[in-house]
Formats: C-alpha cells, sequence, structure tokens
C-alpha cells in the first residue's frame, strides 16, 4: 500500500530549481546513436513500429475499420461472446456463493448435529430468527443507525481535513518539512491506544468516539493523498509547464486528477478502518451502536443477538465497501487496469 | 577522398546562399550558453552543453542531430524555458527566455499525453491554457486529429492507442495552440517508415503555411536532410555545436531522397557523426 510512504521524499513543487537527477524520464532515451552502425544513412528506417502499414497515414490510422465483412462476422463473434460471457458470469456467482452456502450449511448442521456446543454456537436459522426479531423491535435499527452516524461522521470529517492537509504536504516542501516529524510521531501511535486519551478530554459521549474514528480513517487518506501528489509523473508536471501552466493551475490540471486514483485508494482503507474501530469504541463505552449491542448482548447471554449484531457488522462493512470502489472506479475509468 | 571534397563543396555554398537567409530577423538567439547538473551524491559538476552559439532564424526550419546523450534534449529545455543555463543567454525575439510560454509548443521524446484525458481533451489542453472558448477548442483539436490521422480515435484514452498514435497526438497537441516556435524531440522515432514519410510531408507543408521556426532534433540522417534547412551538427558531451550545414536543393519536386545532393549530405553528416558517436560511446563505458 502507499501507506509506506515517507513525507520528506522529493516534491514535485521543487522540480523547477532542483530536478531528480536520474528519473525514469531520462532512463528512457533510445541507446542507439546516428548513423553509428549505419554507414549508408538509413537510420530512417531502423524504428519501424507496428501500426498496419498503409502508405498513407490515413490508412495505417484507420487499420481498424472494419470493412462489411468484418462487421458481419464481428457481429457473430459479439452475440457469441456475449452468451458465453452470461454463462461464465453465472458461473462465476456459483462458484463465488458456493463457499458461502457452504459456510451457512455447516453453521446449520453443526450445532445441530451436536457437533460444536448450540449454546455458545447457535445454527443459523435461529440467529436470523434473532435478527429478524430485532429489526421488528426496532433494537436493530436504532443500533445501527448510532453506529452509522459515528463512523460516517468520523469518515467524513477524515476527508474533508486530511485531502486538504494532504495535498498540502505534497505540494510544499516547508508545509512538509514543518508537519512531518509530528506526523511521523503520530502515525506510529495506535490509534487504540489513543482511545482512553480521547475519552479523557472529550467524554463518553458522541464527541469521543466520532474523533476517533477519525483519527483513524485520516491516516490513510492523508498519506495516501501525499503520495499521491508527489508521484506525479515528472514529466506530466514538465509537458504542463511548457504550456504555459502557473502553479495554481499547474495543480489543478495535473497534479490533482493523477493523484485522484491514489487518494482513493486510501478513501477505500478508511472506510473500512472507520467500521473496525468504530466497534472497538462501542464496546469499551457506549449506550447505543451495534458493539454496544454485541458486547451488551454477551454480557446477558443473549447469544443469538450477539451473532445478529455481528453479522449487522459484516454486512455493512461489505457494503460500504462496495460503494466505495463503484465510486472510485467511476473517477478513474482511464487506468490501464 | 570524395567525401572530402563533397564536404568541402557543401561548406562553400553554404557561404554563399547565407545571404539570403540572414536577413531574417533572428527568432531564438543561442549565445554561449552552458548547462551544468550537479548530480546528487558527487561533487563533481556534470557539463551536459557547454559553450552553444546558434542562432536560429524566423521562419527557419533547424535539425539538429548528435549523438546520444549529447544534450540535445537539454538544449531544447533551454529553449523552451523549462530549465535556465548556468552560463551564457538564450534570446527570444531579443528578449531574454525567461520562462516557458504559449509562443513555443514543444513535443517530447517521451509522449507527454495526461492519461486522465483523452485524445481530444489531451489536445485541448494548450487551448485551455490559451483560454480559447469551448466550442472553438473542440473544433480546432478534432482538426489536428485529423491533420495526424487519427480521425476516429478522439475519446481514446493513451493507454488504449499504440506508441506512435499517443507522439501524434502529441503532435497534434502543440500545433493545436499555434505557437510561433516548434521545438520537436525526436517526434517520428516511434513511428514505421511509412507513417514517418507522411507526416515529414506534413510537417514541412505545415512548415510553409505557417511559418514557423522549427528546432527538430532526430537520430535519422535521412530525415534531418530531409526537413532541415540547415542540419546542426553536435559533438559529443558536453555538447558544442559542431557544424551547422545549409541544405539546399534545385527542386523539391520528385522525390528528394534520390536525388544525388541528398546523398552527399547524407554522407557527409555521417562522417561528422562518426567520431562524436565513437567519443560518447567511449564516455559512457568509463563513466559506467
Ligand atoms: N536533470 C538532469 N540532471 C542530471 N543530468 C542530466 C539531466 N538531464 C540530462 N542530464 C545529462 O545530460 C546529458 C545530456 O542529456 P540529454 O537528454 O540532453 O541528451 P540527448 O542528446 O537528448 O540524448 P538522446 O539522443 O539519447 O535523447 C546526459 O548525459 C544526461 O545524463
Ligand atoms: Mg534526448
Amino acid at each position: 500500500m502507499a501507506d509506506e510512504t515517507t513525507l520528506t521524499a522529493a516534491h514535485p513543487a521543487q522540480e523547477r530549481t532542483a530536478p531528480p537527477p536520474a528519473g525514469p524520464a531520462r532512463t528512457a532515451a533510445p541507446e542507439a546513436g546516428p548513423g553509428q552502425a549505419e554507414p549508408s544513412g538509413a537510420a530512417t528506417g531502423s524504428a519501424v513500429r507496428g501500426e498496419t502499414g498503409g502508405t498513407r497515414t490515413v490508412t495505417a490510422a484507420r487499420g481498424d475499420a472494419p470493412t462489411d465483412d468484418d462487421r458481419v462476422t464481428n457481429f457473430f463473434k459479439v452475440a457469441g461472446g456475449r452468451r458465453t460471457s452470461a454463462a461464465s458470469r453465472l458461473a462465476t456467482v456459483v462458484k463465488r456463493s458456493l463457499a458461502l452456502v457452504l459456510l451457512a450449511a455447516l453453521w446449520e448442521v453443526l450445532p445441530r448435529a451436536g457437533a460444536v456446543d448450540p449454546v455458545f454456537v447457535p445454527p443459523l436459522s435461529e440467529i436470523l430468527v434473532a435478527w429478524y426479531d430485532m429489526l421488528l423491535a426496532g433494537q436493530l435499527p436504532e443500533h445501527f443507525q448510532a453506529s452509522l452516524v459515528r463512523s460516517l461522521s468520523g469518515f467524513g470529517l477524515a476527508i474533508v481535513l486530511a485531502i486538504p492537509l494532504g495535498l498540502a504536504i505534497g505540494w510544499y516542501r516547508p508545509v512538509a518539512d514543518f508537519l512531518s516529524p509530528v506526523l511521523e510521531l503520530f502515525r506510529n501511535t495506535s490509534a487504540v491506544a489513543l482511545l482512553p486519551v480521547f475519552i479523557l478530554i472529550f467524554g463518553l459521549g458522541e464527541t469521543s468516539k466520532i474523533v476517533f474514528v477519525f483519527y483513524a480513517c485520516a491516516w490513510p487518506i492523508l498519506l495516501n493523498t501525499v503520495s499521491g501528489v508527489k508521484t506525479v509523473e515528472p514529466l506530466l508536471i514538465k509537458s504542463a509547464r511548457s504550456m504555459g501552466l502557473g502553479p495554481v493551475r499547474l495543480f489543478q490540471k495535473v497534479i490533482l486528477p493523477a493523484a485522484v486514483p491514489t487518494i482513493f485508494t486510501g478513501i477505500r482503507l478508511a472506510g473500512a478502518y472507520s467500521i473496525l474501530v468504530l466497534i472497538f469504541a462501542e464496546m469499551v463505552g457506549a449506550k447505543a451502536g451495534l458493539g454496544y449491542l454485541i458486547q451488551d448482548a454477551q454480557f446477558n447471554f443473549r447469544i443469538p443477538d450477539m451473532y445478529a449484531g455481528i453479522i449487522t457488522i459484516s454486512a455493512l462493512g461489505l457494503l460500504f465497501n462496495l460503494l466505495l470502489l463503484s465510486v472510485e472506479r467511476r473517477f478513474s475509468t482511464w487506468r490501464t487496469s | 577522398m570524395s567525401l572530402q571534397t563533397a564536404g568541402h563543396n557543401l561548406l562553400e555554398e553554404s557561404v554563399a546562399e547565407a545571404g539570403e537567409a540572414s536577413a531574417r530577423p533572428v527568432k531564438i538567439g543561442i549565445r554561449n550558453v552552458g548547462k551544468v547538473f550537479q548530480i546528487r551524491g558527487s561533487d563533481r559538476p556534470f557539463t551536459a552543453v557547454q559553450d552553444v552559439s546558434l542562432d536560429v532564424r524566423e521562419g527557419e526550419f533547424l535539425t539538429l542531430v548528435g549523438p546520444s546523450g549529447c544534450g540535445k534534449s537539454t538544449l531544447l529545455d533551454l529553449i523552451a524555458g523549462l530549465t535556465s543555463p548556468t552560463g551564457g543567454e538564450l534570446l527570444i525575439d531579443g528578449t531574454p527566455i525567461d520562462g516557458p510560454g504559449l509562443d513555443r509548443g514543444i513535443v517530447f521524446q517521451q509522449y507527454a499525453l495526461f492519461p486522465w484525458r483523452t485524445a481530444l481533451a489531451n489536445i485541448e489542453f494548450g487551448l485551455e491554457a490559451k483560454a480559447v472558448p469551448k466550442r472553438e477548442r473542440r473544433e480546432r483539436a478534432r482538426h489536428y486529429l485529423d491533420l495526424v490521422g487519427l480521425d476516429g480515435f478522439e475519446h481514446r484514452y493513451p493507454h488504449e492507442l499504440s506508441g506512435g498514435m499517443r507522439q501524434r497526438v502529441a503532435i497534434a497537441r502543440s500545433l493545436a495552440f499555434d505557437p510561433d516556435v516548434l521545438l520537436m524531440d525526436e517526434p517520428f522515432a516511434a513511428l514505421d517508415a511509412q507513417t514517418r514519410e507522411s507526416l515529414q510531408e506534413e510537417l514541412l507543408r505545415i512548415w510553409e503555411k505557417t511559418n514557423k521556426t522549427i528546432v527538430f532534433i532526430t537520430h535519422g540522417i535521412d530525415e534531418a536532410v530531409f526537413l532541415g534547412q540547415r542540419v546542426a551538427v553536435m559533438t559529443s558531451r558536453p555538447g558544442r555545436i559542431k557544424r551547422v550545414l545549409d541544405i539546399t536543393f534545385d527542386s523539391r519536386e520528385g522525390d528528394l531522397r534520390a536525388d544525388p545532393r541528398f546523398g552527399e549530405y547524407r554522407h557527409h553528416i555521417w562522417t561528422l557523426l562518426r567520431d562524436e558517436v565513437a567519443a560518447a560511446q567511449e564516455q559512457e563505458r568509463t563513466i559506467g
């Protein structure tokens, strides 16, 4: 992951005064010198590259424009392709869910057969019944909402604050130099270790939990943003500068779009963290939320309720990740893979 | 032996022709320019180009050849204003070059396309920088995409284009914002022979029509002779100008490459380069 970036590597903003001496742009230069191996001066013909070899540019460029015959055969190919892809998609769905179905079946059968203690691991059907009961009783929605509000607040706050900070650190050397010692220190301090501090400062209420989620989420976003800005291809910056772009527009038109995919990786990581750490906070001290629900159910020996809570959390995490993935895809259609 | 005489003939001619060309004002003035790089982890400075003096006149097509690593791209960066010289001065229209500008368009050796922009949007980039209205931007971008033979590819991202196509988009991008000066760094190196030839002709046509000043780096001696009104030959690093050759043909009709003078020029440049290439290779071996 891009988490491993240090905060002090070369800055693109410094390109003009201190260009990297051996960047990839420099090493890519071709090796052969002119005429060195071609006394007849046939050097121009030496770099033949595989495009359709038409006699004129236009034919070369349109080499892949289909003729009518091509179109007919292509149509069948496409139609055939679609059928097989639908079939194979079905196959993957079956393959993927097979393991899940198997797990569910085992969960149902093993406790009933007495292979595991049904008191500690009740059969799945009982858990689903418990889940449904809690849903109707309004218990589940209440806890679900409490957790969602907290994690979304912390996560949102992290996006709003960590991205601009990361952009500033990645782009302005002085900001990085100033902040990086503090950041290095905190980055290596576990969020969990700081929870007692947050509770001391912000109390047991909502604030401490939101701050805690925010803290955990801010790191992946911050570090990925910094690395996204710093790893922008120097040649692209050079190219944009050659077209007279000043620092502001350079940032807006080159640095930002180039960094978006890396920033998104950070956001997706943060999304997972936001739920993960929140549950922990809710188990330590809360009066609502899915973490509280699990803890409370365990204390009062409502084992099916406990599992119902756990399943809800997993589903929430899964949903969150899928949502972020689809947003990410929309923003990085231009990426190769 | 015959080589030598051919060389002398050409040189005499270049003196004779100089009168007409020098009537034009100097567009790019390069005066005793040097560029020294400070290499990381070494206190020995690294001289890329040294004491280069060259005048490129308005509307001139100058080609630049030299062994690999002799500082051609470095010189182009200096003219573009992307780096500043450590010695001497560079002038454009008589005023010192102070940073990049839209009066000069540069086509980089590596296709410097923005991967998040489609072919069309890449061409529009310079036009946005120039604050051309959106409608006109679209039209102009399409026009230049057609010109390089890529109509139908406007919505492709760079990674969906071949290397040669990418380079053509890069060429279209610098043509589109209509700079006075075109700085081209081996723009046709990645193309197949046919595409290259048709683009060479296209470039000549554009140059004749628009009267742009063009500095064109190439590794192809044929290409240098075919395109250039003058060919500047550089020495091995530290790069200096070894010789500037005037290229004149009685007529450009028909197959220029079959003209006996074409062969003479080619041979002359080849001899000039031979020793430099050998020197450059030796240098690279010793540096490691
Ligand atoms: N930013 C830089 N820092 C340090 N050295 C550099 C830098 N840029 C170029 N050089 C060095 O300067 C020399 C000239 O490089 P340049 O790219 O101008 O060569 P070139 O003539 O364009 O070569 P080629 O024909 O292979 O493209 C090379 O030896 C290169 O290693
Ligand atoms: Mg070069």
